[in-house]
């Protein structure tokens, strides 16, 4: 489903005239119409103003899917650049703007994993780390180390459905056009990233859980 | 709401009842109210998980990629009304049709004043030179081809 082909349709699809399944989506006026038109005319100031919104939330979403920073600045590049070639053909209604953001965004980094044959690992780690006994005072910065470490491991398509739903806020629903899977898939995906890193985390949040108590 | 499908979108979900299905949250959060002990247990552990991959925060995006990027949008088209998406170099009809008669009137005028001095091969020589090939020599061609 998600070769290159598939993205590239997925990509073009708002532009197009087909509509979104979902009430809530088409129901509410875009937050980002009036930019996004603005910018098709090619303002400046609109383009700046779309950047400024957009911008920490395609580079996050790259980054937890590539796990490297540099890589995710290249893919939030080349989603604007997208964004500067079809704002003046973007037809309100068909999906919401940041929709079709996150949705380009994605497929771009599934595209980078595919070609580069990174995959997260397709056996989850089910296994508590040996480390977790010695590491009972770990301080936020190395809890979240470890937490990138994990989503890393994640099968990507676990992943994407963690990074959709939890970081980039998306309800079900947008995050299961995104990744181009019915509600339910998409739950099944969640429940599972969820519980892979539970396993892989249990040290970590044991130590989280005593210093809530004893804190 | 009932308590498996409470524990069923907890692991789903999370803790933080705003990511639930919009369906689902008022009668989830009614059912949590009135929870036993041993699902508020359930609860508030998903929300110490939900605490620790919230640790894995964005920060802003760099000043430096935002000014890089913002420099690649495109800057304002010049108003050119409904014709500028055919480009610089299309040519509105109404400047076709002129094109046209001032051909045939240039073939016409030249065609009459070199009539008494020339032949008709030289005719037909000299008009497609003076028109240029466009659509008022093919017009005269015709002409020429006709008086033979």
């Amino acid at each position: 489903m998600h070769n290159l082909e598939s993205g590239l349709l997925q990509t073009i699809l708002p532009f197009v005239t087909v509509p979104l399944r979902g009430v809530g989506v088409q129901a509410m006026r875009d937050p980002d119409e009036d930019l996004v038109r603005r910018v098709g005319a090619g303002d400046k100031r609109a383009a700046a103003e779309i950047v400024r919104r957009h911008l920490p939330r395609m580079v996050g979403l790259a980054r937890r899917m590539l796990g490297d920073a540099s890589e995710a600045e290249d893919v939030a590049q080349e989603v604007f650049l997208r964004v500067w070639k079809h704002a003046a053909a973007w037809k309100p209604g068909a999906a919401k703007f940041e929709t079709w953001m996150h949705r380009v965004a994605m497929n771009l980094c599934l595209d980078r994993l595919r070609r580069v044959g990174r995959n997260g690992g397709d056996v989850p780690p089910d296994t508590v780390d040996s480390r977790a006994s010695a590491t009972r005072a770990l301080d936020d910065r190395q809890r979240r180390e470890r937490v990138r470490d994990a989503l890393q491991k994640l099968p990507e398509r676990q992943r994407a459905a963690l990074v959709l739903c939890y970081y980039q806020d998306r309800t079900n629903i947008e995050a299961a056009e995104i990744l181009g899977v019915s509600v339910d898939a998409l739950e099944s995906l969640l429940s599972r990233a969820r519980r892979t890193l539970k396993t892989a985390l249990a040290a970590e949040r044991a130590d989280l859980l005593s210093g809530l108590e004893t804190g | 709401m009932n308590e498996a499908r409470f524990v069923e979108l907890l692991g789903v979900y999370g803790a933080d009842l705003v990511r639930w299905p919009e369906d689902d949250r008022g009668s989830a959060a009614a059912f949590l109210e009135v929870a036993p002990h041993r699902i508020k247990d359930i609860w508030e552990s998903e929300r110490t998980f939900d605490h620790l991959l919230a640790l894995e925060k964005d920060g802003p995006a760099s000043i430096s990629l935002e000014t890089q990027i913002i420099s690649t949008a495109p800057a304002r088209r010049p108003l050119m009304g409904a014709s500028s998406a055919r480009g610089l170099w299309a040519i509105p009809k109404w400047a076709t049709g002129g094109a046209l008669a001032a051909s045939l009137a240039l073939g016409f005028a030249v065609g009459y004043a070199n009539e008494p001095l020339r032949d008709v091969e030289n005719d037909y020589a000299s008009m497609l030179t003076i028109s240029g090939g466009g659509a008022g020599s093919m017009y005269l061609t015709a002409m020429n081809d006709g008086g033979r």
